[in-house]
């Protein structure tokens, strides 16, 4: 009895401690609205947008990961740019484009009159060869040290890679030579990482350019107090239509609930990684607003292809048939996702339908790894990220419910987990044995998928894109052939053939494509969410 | 053997032997019968209690699997299947914390253990040889007090790698100076007792001396310290596990249990309340019993 009085009590302080928190919360707004009237004419219109993760760095050249373009892709523009909720594209800084001989061989860029950097610099040809030769090549004076300009690499097939010479024919004229006709080549210059920054701010920051970007677009870089926010303020000089808030705010808040918190008490305005179950808090607030990231993601397990026991095609086989992933999506995603048999989502051209998924079956994975000698099955480890992503807004979860789905079959895996700059090191140098991870698309071409994940090329130790380090050299033939290749239905041919080899293969375990949830206040207007995982349409958004 | 049996029985209705000193059972004795007396320490000793029962008999009482949860069950409230309901994983939050109680005696005992174990050794060298070994000592010691505990532990996980066993060695070895201090004071004490000098006249050795007279005449405090300590080493590694460093996952640890369920106060607060619980009752029994043991075993503290 004495027992149950203590917990009576504790249970009562508790209740009171949680109701005076609750009082505390709704205090300050009367409070707000009672200051506002007195000054007016300040009327600034400030934007909080809250994310998981901080940036990286602001550099968007060398970086790799969405929550540094989210920023950036704010402060630079690039050559061209996406329409405002798909990946057709439409121009940005170049006004007009096209080849100049019949094969796609040379293309000629025609810029944008009277842009100027956020610096007072122009934007002329010679400032974009100066952001392609940085790109471009290894050597080059204005890359230092650490810094490794992976997505050039990524996309372009290594440093030059299939870019040969970008010439400033004139003021407003760029020429740009391929060593080989390459279908992908303008949807790829759409993509943030690829925004041109001001060649006289790279000359002055030298190796702190990463935490002073300077580039044409809509708003300007202000401050960027690290692990908490970062500020942006409009640019007045803008050379499209002005943005219509005056200063756009990137806040990082890890936890999920915490930043769901913080939106219902007023404090962000938007907030992305919404836990999906929490998507009908949402919906019943009637100050809040739903909305869907159109998908095209893929959320998956990469098995280290060169590591035992991963090298073994049986072993890889039998975890694809360890793990029910619709049990994961019902627990996890709330149905905002579906599952994945392929690494192409299934909203991009090129999606083989035709393959059949490793069924969810654990006696069969059980017999695949006796099969593959390992009747006890193995230790190992499971990477997770450390923050939420689009396509796996609760990785730890997620890999807590994996690490029961494999013991089941007799692997034992230890979930190990870091920070995620670190994490996302750590697997670019291939540390891990299976490593959770996924991939937004960026510029909505396969081949962004394909090549940069799958292919061989993008298996290099210490700039892996490649985080399964899987190497196959009739996958790599045919994604060549694809780049090659500027007929879109045969391109589509290619990349369905490649994926039937993959899936022989099974690098990964194909996990989710998410249609991620995102939340703001009713007040806000104009955001679309880009199915590219990041919106350069910020000059839209409006505050009522 | 029939004699002494009746010189014994011719004895002892002897009134020559005082009442008082007939009655008392020696130290132990009367520690135990003043304990018994503090309802508080008894409080104590009775959660503690069925905390080790826990301990011993998890499998047993647990009525479901603390680490394969039913993803379908998940953040299921309280209920007839699921007493204190189920977590985001869909596993049984009522044997996950019973299971948990085993882990948590663990790291109480063990950790405690290590502390014991170097802190006393420090102690009695520090105080019985005195000179530069007590000055050496007692710098080290006073160097590892200036650090926050917490602190100092996470830094010595962060070197060993998170687990739970480091976060044992780590809560450990940031106890060892309370140890080390108390045993120094109690032995300066001891040493200049008269039964010291005796045996050190009659040529007793120094590891003699120690182990026969100077130890046994610190154990008091020394008891004393080390039920309080179990409850900060509980709670200590529990702060490890909730940031990650102590026990991994799966593992149904109090303080992981937390930090798992943190983010779903509002779905599921079982899932967040009753570890916390846990954590509090553990560290509140061995609170009570500690200071219940110290006023038992020093009546003359009290008054």
């Amino acid at each position: 009895m004495q027992g149950k009085k203590w917990i009576l009590v504790l249970i009562a302080l508790l209740s009171l401690s949680l109701f005076i928190a609750g009082c505390g919360g709704t205090t300050p707004e009367p409070k707000q609205e009672a200051e506002a009237p007195k000054e007016p004419e300040v009327k600034e219109k400030v934007l909080v947008f809250a994310r998981g993760g901080d940036s990286v760095g602001l550099d968007p050249a060398n970086e790799t990961d969405g929550e540094s373009f989210y920023v950036s892709r704010n402060i630079t523009d690039t050559l061209v740019d996406y329409e405002d909720d798909n990946t057709n594209i439409i121009p940005g800084l170049a006004k007009t484009w096209e080849p100049k001989d019949k094969d796609g061989l040379i293309w000629v860029f025609n810029l944008r009159e009277g842009v100027k950097f956020h610096d007072g610099t122009p934007l002329n040809a010679e400032a974009v060869k100066f952001n392609f030769d940085r790109w471009m090549f290894e050597d080059n004076a204005y890359r230092y040290e650490g810094e490794a300009y992976e997505y050039w690499g990524y996309m372009f097939g290594g440093y030059p890679g299939v870019v040969k010479e970008v010439r400033a024919v004139d003021e407003l004229t760029v020429e740009v030579e391929l060593t080989q006709p390459f279908a992908p080549f303008i949807n790829n210059l759409g993509m943030p990482c690829f925004g041109i920054s001001s060649p006289e701010a790279i000359k002055k920051y030298g190796k702190d350019f990463f935490k002073n970007p300077v580039g044409t677009g809509p708003f300007k870089f202000v401050e960027w107090l690290k692990d908490d926010k970062i500020v942006l303020e409009k640019n007045e000089d803008y050379w499209g239509e002005g943005p219509k808030l005056d200063k756009l705010i990137f806040r990082a808040i890890p936890d999920n609930s915490a930043r769901l918190m913080e939106l219902q008490a007023g404090t962000i305005d938007i907030m992305i990684g919404l836990s999906p179950e929490d998507a009908t808090i949402v919906e019943q607030d009637p100050n809040l607003q739903l909305l869907l990231r159109p998908s095209m993601n893929v959320g998956y397990l990469a098995l280290h292809n060169e590591k035992e026991p991963f090298d073994n095609v049986l072993v890889r086989r039998a975890l694809n048939h360890a793990i029910d992933k619709q049990a994961l999506i019902d627990a996890f995603y709330a149905g905002f996702a579906k599952t994945a048999k392929n690494p192409l989502p299934p909203s991009l051209w090129g999606y083989n339908d035709a393959i059949v998924d490793y069924e969810y079956d654990p006696a069969k994975a059980k017999a695949l790894l006796a099969e593959a000698g390992y009747p006890n099955g193995f230790k190992t480890e499971l990477w997770a990220m450390p923050v939420a992503r689009p396509y796996m807004p609760q990785p730890k979860e997620i890999a807590t419910a994996m690490q029961q789905q494999f013991a089941a079959v007799g692997v034992e895996a230890e979930i190990v987990t870091m920070d995620w700059g670190t994490y996302l090191e750590k697997g670019e140098f291939g540390e891990h044995s299976m490593y959770l991870i996924g991939w937004n698309g960026d510029n909505g071409d396969p081949d962004n998928f394909m090549y940069v994940l799958l292919d061989k090329d993008n298996a290099k130790v210490g700039s892996a894109g490649n985080f399964a380090f899987y190497k196959s050299d009739k996958v790599h033939d045919l994604l060549i052939a694809a780049q090659k290749e500027t007929d879109q239905a045969k391109r589509a041919k290619l990349y369905e053939e490649a994926q039937v080899i993959i899936h022989e293969d099974a690098p990964w375990i194909p996990l989710v494509h998410s249609t991620p949830p995102i939340a703001a206040k009713k007040s806000v207007k104009n955001f679309i969410p880009h199915p590219t995982g990041g919106e350069s349409t910020f000059w839209k958004v409006d505050i009522e | 053997m029939k004699t002494i049996k009746d010189i014994n029985t011719t004895i002892t209705p002897q009134p020559l032997v005082d009442d008082k000193f007939t009655k008392s059972g020696g130290l132990w004795q009367d520690t135990f019968k003043r304990l018994k007396k503090n309802n508080i320490a008894v409080f104590g000793a009775i959660i503690i209690g069925i905390l080790f029962f826990c301990a011993i008999f998890a499998p047993f009482l647990a009525p479901h699997d603390p680490e394969n949860g039913i993803l379908k069950d998940r953040q299921q409230p309280p209920s007839e299947k699921y007493l204190l309901g189920t977590d985001s994983q869909g596993r049984d939050v009522l044997s996950r914390i019973i299971h948990g109680a085993g882990i948590s005696v663990q790291i109480g005992v063990i950790s405690v253990g290590i502390a014991l174990l170097f802190g006393t050794t420090l102690g009695v060298l520090s105080g019985y040889y005195g000179r530069w070994i007590d000055v050496g000592i007692m710098r080290l010691v006073d160097i590892m007090l200036a650090f926050p505990t917490i602190l100092l532990a996470l830094a010595i996980v962060t070197i060993l790698g998170p687990s739970l066993k480091n976060a044992m060695i780590a809560v450990g070895i940031v106890n060892i100076p309370r140890f080390a201090r108390i045993v120094r004071a109690s032995v300066l004490s001891v040493k200049e007792t008269e039964y010291v000098e005796a045996s050190k006249a009659i040529g007793c050795t120094d590891v003699q001396i120690i182990f026969r007279h100077v130890l046994p005449n610190c154990l008091a405090p020394i008891i004393v310290q080390a039920t309080l300590t179990i409850g900060t080493a509980i709670l200590e590694a529990a702060g490890l596990s909730f940031l990650g460093l102590g026990a991994q996952p799966p593992m149904p640890e109090w303080g992981a249990m937390l930090a798992d369920s943190r983010g779903y106060l509002r779905q599921a607060p079982w899932s967040v309340m009753y570890p916390g619980l846990a954590i509090m009752l553990t560290v509140l029994g061995f609170n009570l019993l500690g200071d219940g043991l110290r006023d038992a075993l020093d009546p003359r503290l009290k008054e």
